[in-house]
């Protein structure tokens, strides 16, 4: 059977977004009470050691 | 640039660095295999598969009475560790840890999706912070107790919520040594928003990872302005996918396909069904029907309209599944 290929841009996204785990808009204040930073830490620290992220 | 000596010396020889090191994470692991805190230890495992924690009662008593159980478990930790860095000012203590100096977070013990964190808020920084202008609800439990120092704490309880808002309703909180704070993080957000000098407290927290997304709302109206995955298997697996798919696997279609169908959250299915459309018309198509089909499915009614649409632009389609 000959088959379309379709691009993947042509296919839409659901109505909300769903951001990758630990993205916040205001990321200011909240991870005070929260401890998503440290487990993003392990993985940041490799690609930017010497500044903040915040 | 001004190279220290004792870091200048490591240059030519890192044998004292490595023996610094060593020292250091003895130090803590003799701390570790202490009894009480390898119950600890051997509890917090036990409570990352589930159950209450009143059923865990080493890990509970540090969020329980009597109340000092919390700072005394801290101030052992630290003075093993202060010592052991007296000692070896180059060694690195073993825990995961952040600091953007204002934020301190050492990861004293972790399982699965539980960790128990020491965490100190340093109030000078926190209040060179902009105003914080949101509120996130994430799929986790939290307790927390206070060790030392004060602060002023807004507590936002999400009330009424429909997909593109909520009610929020806010309320003052103050913390000193002693104060125990235990939440259920999809319905009540904390934020502190003055701390006196420094604010130290011993955390909990446990993910639900299948308890939905992290969402984020405007503190001015309760708009939703962002949802971000809940657990970050999800994450990962969506990086996967992408990457996969941008090099052309077409060996991992049907795995992606498996993952649209089975019970992961709507966002992670959506984006397989999206990557094996492209990757691999006839897997993807068939993925697709079949999320369609279901019913009860909170993807079947955009399945479903997205099905029509492919079959109004590809009619060949109409021949598989």
């Amino acid at each position: 059977m000959n088959l379309p290929k379709i691009d993947i841009s042509s296919l839409p996204d659901l109505d909300t977004l769903t951001g990758l785990f630990g993205s916040l808009v205001d990321a200011a204040r909240v991870q005070s009470s929260d401890d998503t930073i440290v487990f993003l830490i392990t993985f940041l620290y490799e690609i930017d050691p010497t500044r903040g992220i915040l | 640039m001004i190279i220290h000596p004792d870091l200048r010396a490591l240059r030519d020889d890192d044998s004292p660095q490595r023996l610094a090191q060593e020292a250091v994470v003895a130090a803590v692991s003799g701390w570790r295999d202490r009894p009480h805190v390898s119950a600890l230890r051997a509890a917090v495992k036990d409570f990352a598969r589930g159950g209450d924690l009143a059923g865990h009662p080493a890990l509970a008593c540090l969020f329980g009475e009597p109340e000092d159980a919390a700072a005394d478990l801290a101030r052992e930790l630290t003075a093993v560790g202060l010592a052991a860095l007296a000692e070896n000012p180059l060694g690195h203590a073993p825990f995961r840890h952040f600091t953007d100096d204002t934020i301190s977070t050492l990861q004293i013990a972790r399982s699965g999706y539980v960790t128990l964190s020491l965490v100190a808020i340093d109030g000078a920084g926190l209040a060179k912070r902009p105003p914080a202008t949101t509120a996130d609800f994430s799929p986790s439990e939290v307790w927390e107790r206070v060790l030392a120092g004060q602060a002023r704490a807004v507590v936002i309880d999400r009330g009424a919520t429909t997909p593109d808002r909520a009610d929020l309703s806010a309320s003052d909180v103050s913390l000193g040594p002693g104060s125990l704070i235990v939440r259920d993080a999809r319905s009540r957000h904390m934020r502190l928003d003055r701390v006196d000098g420094c604010l130290v407290s011993l955390r909990l927290q446990r993910r639900l990872p299948e308890a939905g997304p992290t969402r984020e709302y405007a503190l001015r109206d309760g708009a939703l302005v962002h949802q971000a995955a809940g657990n970050p298997q999800d994450s990962r697996i969506e990086l996967m996918m992408a990457l996969l798919a941008r090099m052309g696997r077409a060996d991992a279609a049907p795995g992606m396909a498996a993952i649209a169908c089975d019970r992961g959250s709507g966002a992670l299915r959506w984006q397989a069904l999206r990557e094996c459309l492209a990757l691999d018309t006839a897997a993807g198509f068939g993925a697709l029907s079949e999320v369609a089909r279901r019913t009860g499915d909170e993807l079947a009614p955009a399945a479903g309209a997205l099905r029509s649409q492919l079959i109004e632009a590809y009619p060949a389609l109409k021949e598989i599944a």
